[in-house]
């Protein structure tokens, strides 16, 4: 029995980035290799008789190449109309020509007309008939999209993560001693468990992508391992806080569904976040040079972490709404108002990630490299402000690119990172048999190396591209959108996790300077793990393939609601 | 939508970014990685700042430095131990050309792949741990170093510091004795040259004086230049070149001094790399420095004698005997068994032959074959380089001329008296033995 433990213990060193490369290999695979059909929803017909598609749920009419729906003629607009579907299916033409489009649109209120089925309308000269879909070109539409997981099977990506996990469990548990032990290897066997009941629960409800779900529960793996290693009597908590983070993923995906209740709920959402921040600011607790954390009760939780979750919400926004600019102005001052925040409580990191953010969304929305760069220099100087006020956020600049200079101060850290990680190899020392954790802060700002130096550079890697290839997700799923909400909000969210995920990986590793942001999904924290979750909903919102997400109405159960009937009937 | 379909683009400006970052890393990974593992804060090789994996042996399998029950042990034997402690280094890594600290990377066993998490690794050094030991008595306490390789593989065979202690016993830091006692004279330290920089100075006339061969030199014991007196071990007389160099006649070496130029002095000290530092399997050498002056100064008559503010390092004479032994070309001297350095030409073959030449003439005609029986073509040259305080430093330094005995050397005691009395036996005792073990 021994000799076998031990043979499995020398496999598990060689099994373990194997199989992380495997797990990882095949859900980008699926990911990036599904087939991502458009679809079609309605039709505009020229009086020519040529048709157009409309293929999203928001559509562009005019004249510039750019638009969905471009028409080369001189009196319509070069951005004129917009075309948009509602979750029941209704549509509604906008005018954004300055009221160039037929009359029934009110242009002075924004508010648009609803089109029916033949409806004919008028931009500029051109007449076009609008043709809704009948119910049979939308059976035959569904037909023709095939489902994801017809390439690779997603349970078995799972069952490959839950060897995994087992052989990580089994490394631990053999380095582990007494409740640490036993504590371990339940926390893995909860871990799962959970995974698993999600798996069935998404069949259960005939969606079959789980590529996002198990990228995630991969790094959770790593976090688990980390948080093992480190601080083995924290396990339950870790437990209790991924479930919390599961929950939250699942309500805010069913939430997202509906596309008019999420819009509706943006600027309540807005002040919520800011009445966060303002007690945050008052209340705030005072740990390494930032005020980040608010104590509730037996809590401890960092608002700004759920405050990035907000952003994304409040940062989405259709098409219909998107090119008015008092909600783009509003949106600067949310995020002016939160970036100074930051900067009251001190927590330069989180700052950046928020301001990078902004950046894609601000980009997202306008479509001007002159609005970022100015954005870009607007923060440049207050970068240089801040450096000059904080001493202790200049001295980790000073140490940037001369960690060596300076191994017993300023380079503290990450010289150890780097000798830990160095230490590790390609495949580790094993899990829970490193040292670096005994450093402070190593298993959330140097969980890279900290993963790198137990489980070798190959595993820790993976994480990196794992988080990387969520990105690639979001901006596939971007192409067949159905609302800009969704886009911008998988796009903002994706980015929001790459920016994290950079400065954790550069900053512990010297490549940027150090700022003690965590690591996506992996780094000790419970209020960052929950609201990885949450970022994780905003991606899943947005894959719209075939019956894939649990956050996207099934096809039939949609049109059984669309015409009429309330609940979900077998109707499929 | 076509729109935000295009700005999505966005995103993956920010992952390619992430990307590229990790790509740098990587790459740093696999450079530097050896050298991260060589911090002494990592636990995985260090404890308490010592490195705690590893063996040191000679070439002969002596093992010089070993981990018993986690603590570090070095060789049987106190004389060992001591005339070896230089080139084993310390635990404390105090000694910073010590294989200790020198090769951790390779002593943590760390490779690129399973990095540093195995039982650490081994260094084979190039030297003789016998021959250090008999280098060790022979110096008998005096302050110096010797150093000892085969010219035509580049493996440095002996090489020892004094001051040196026992690293079991540890030293009395209050003892002036053992004032530098971390310092390896051989590679770290610099003196003044002496007569054994007039081997540099002739370098450079065989080059570019055209009748050196055919000149008298006139040597009355003195010479005044520019003013000041330059006084000479003896009166010579006339002399050819030759008979300069074996009576390492200042008179003469001032003249061609004063002739080449301060310029042309310097050209060929950086040429032969006395004013460069060198790498023996990665350990680097100490700096020399040549201020030969103004044109036509004392300072530069004394310059091309070794004297003035000439110095040297041990290593980068012992690089400039081996040239001159390979016929100009230098096989890089290395500290590690089996990693020979690359080849370097430093002087034309031609040169190369002449100097030799004059070398193999200095122990024939003036220092005595006598003194180094069985030493046959024995090519050296002495120096006594004076200190300033009415002491000087003792040099000698050469090869043997012999295919089956290709072995260069230098020694160097501090305030050690003449080359020839004081180093030369020093030299003579370790070649003996080297000569013995090969005749085994």
């Amino acid at each position: 029995m021994e000799q076998l433990v031990e043979y499995l213990l020398v496999g598990a060193r060689w099994a373990l980035p194997v199989l992380a490369v495997w797990v990882l290999a095949r859900c980008v695979w699926s990911m990036l290799r599904e087939r991502y059909e458009p679809e079609v929803w309605a039709w505009l017909e020229a009086s020519d008789g040529s048709r157009a598609a409309l293929r999203h749920w928001e559509c562009i009419l005019g004249r510039s190449k750019r638009c969905d729906i471009p028409v080369a003629r001189d009196d319509v607009q070069s951005t004129h109309a917009v075309f948009v579907r509602s979750d029941k299916g209704r549509w509604t033409l906008y005018d954004l020509s300055g009221g160039k489009t037929s009359s029934g649109i009110r242009t002075d209120t924004g508010e648009g007309m609803e089109l029916r089925d033949g409806e004919t309308v008028q931009f500029g000269g051109q007449t076009m008939t609008f043709h809704d879909l009948s119910e049979a070109e939308r059976a035959a539409e569904e037909e023709r999209r095939s489902v994801p997981g017809t390439l690779l099977s997603q349970g078995g990506t799972l069952l490959l993560l839950s060897i995994f996990q087992v052989l990580l469990t089994l490394e631990l548990v053999q380095v582990l001693s007494g409740e640490a032990q036993t504590q371990t290897a339940l926390g893995f066997a909860f871990l799962i468990l959970l995974e698993w009941c999600c798996y069935l629960l998404m069949r259960a409800f005939d969606r079959s992508g789980y590529e996002l779900e198990t990228v995630a529960f991969f790094l959770c793996s790593l976090g688990l391992a980390v948080s093992a290693s480190s601080t083995p009597e924290d396990m339950p908590k870790q437990i209790v806080l991924l479930v919390a983070g599961v929950a939250l993923y699942l309500i805010l995906g069913l939430w997202l569904r509906n596309l008019r209740r999420s819009k509706a709920f943006r600027w309540p959402i807005a002040g919520t976040a800011i009445v966060f921040l303002i007690l945050n600011v008052a209340l705030g607790v005072r740990t390494n040079g930032a005020v980040n954390w608010l104590d509730i009760g037996p809590f401890r939780l960092q608002p700004s972490e759920f405050v990035k979750l907000a952003y994304i919400y409040v940062g989405a926004t259709s098409l219909d709404r998107l090119y008015r600019r008092r909600n783009l102005f509003l949106f600067i001052g949310f995020s002016a108002a939160i970036v100074g925040a930051l900067a009251l409580i001190g927590d330069f990191g989180a700052a950046l990630i928020f301001f990078v953010t902004f950046l894609v969304i601000s980009f997202m929305r306008s479509g001007s490299f002159a609005t970022v760069f100015l954005a870009v220099a607007g923060a440049g100087l207050a970068g240089f402000l801040v450096l000059t006020v904080k001493p202790y956020v200049a001295q980790r600049f000073a140490a940037w690119g001369h960690v060596w200079a300076d191994p017993y101060g300023a380079g503290w850290q990450q010289t150890r990172a780097l000798s830990a990680a160095a230490s590790g190899g390609l495949t580790g020392v094993g899990a829970g048999q490193g040292w670096l954790h005994k450093v402070f802060a190593a298993d959330t700002d140097m969980v890279f190396c900290l993963v790198s130096e137990e489980l070798g550079l190959i595993v820790a890697l993976c994480a990196v591209l794992a988080v990387a290839a969520l990105a690639v997700f979001a901006v596939r799923s971007a192409a067949r959108g159905r609302s800009s909400f969704y886009v911008i909000a998988a796009c903002s969210a994706a980015s929001m996790l790459v920016t994290q995920l950079a400065l954790n990986v550069f900053g512990s590793t010297d490549i940027l300077p150090f700022t003690g942001v965590t690591f996506p999904f992996v780094s000790k924290g419970g209020s960052s793990l929950i609201s990885c979750w949450g970022l994780l909903a905003f991606l899943k919102a947005a894959d719209t393939r075939q019956n894939a997400s649990f956050s996207v109405k099934l096809a039939a159960r949609r049109r059984a609601g669309e015409s009429g009937e309330d609940e979900v009937t077998s109707n499929k | 939508m076509k729109r935000i379909k295009t700005r999505a683009w966005a995103a993956l400006i920010l992952a390619a970014a992430l990307l590229f970052g990790t790509g740098v890393y990587v790459w740093r990974f696999a450079v530097n990685g050896r050298y991260w593992v060589g911090f002494s804060a990592n636990e995985s090789v260090y404890q308490n700042g010592a490195l705690a994996v590893g063996v040191v042996t000679d070439r002969n399998g002596v093992v010089l430095a070993d981990v018993k029950d986690g603590a570090r042990v070095y060789a049987d034997g106190a004389e060992t131990r001591i005339a070896c402690l230089h080139a084993v280094g310390d635990a404390a890594g105090n000694i910073g050309t010590g294989a200790l600290s020198a090769f951790s990377d390779r002593l943590s066993g760390y490779s690129l792949f399973s990095g540093a998490s195995g039982k650490g690794g081994s260094v084979t050094l190039s030297i003789d741990a016998e021959l250090n030991r008999c280098a060790w008595e022979a110096l008998s306490g005096r302050s110096g170093a010797v150093l000892v390789s085969n010219y035509e593989t580049g493996e440095v065979l002996c090489m020892v510091s004094s001051p040196s202690y026992d690293p079991n016993v540890g030293f009395d830091a209050e003892d002036p004795a053992y004032e530098g006692v971390y310092l390896n004279r051989a590679l770290s330290a610099v003196y003044t040259p002496g007569s054994v920089f007039k081997l540099l100075t002739i370098a450079a006339a065989i080059e570019r004086v055209d009748d050196l061969y055919t000149r008298t030199f006139f040597c009355d014991g003195s010479r005044e230049v520019n003013g000041h007196i330059l006084t000479c071990s003896g009166v010579h007389g006339s002399q050819t070149i030759e008979q300069a160099l074996a009576n390492s006649c200042n008179c003469a070496f001032a003249e061609l001094s004063l002739e080449l130029g301060a310029k042309t002095l310097e050209q060929y000290a950086d040429k032969l790399g006395f004013t460069r530092q060198h790498s023996l399997s990665g350990v680097y050498t100490a700096i020399g420095s040549i201020y030969a002056g103004e044109e036509g100064s004392a300072e530069l008559a004394w310059s091309g004698i070794g004297q003035a503010a000439d110095v040297i390092c041990p290593a980068a004479l012992l690089r400039y005997v081996s040239a001159i032994a390979g016929d100009g070309v230098l096989r890089e001297p290395s500290l590690v068994l089996g990693e020979s350095g690359g080849r370097t030409r430093l002087l034309s073959a031609d040169t190369a032959e002449k100097i030799k030449a004059m070398m193999n003439y200095n122990v024939v005609s003036s220092y005595g074959e006598w003194r180094f029986p069985g030493l046959t073509k024995l090519c050296a040259k002495t120096g006594t380089a004076e200190v300033g305080d009415g002491t000087s430093h003792a040099w000698f330094a050469g090869f043997l001329d012999d295919p089956e005995r290709p072995y260069a050397f230098v020694v160097v005691i501090e305030h050690g008296g003449g080359g020839l009395s004081a180093a030369s036996p020093v030299a003579n005792q370790v070649l003996q033995k080297l000569v013995e073990e090969n005749n085994k």
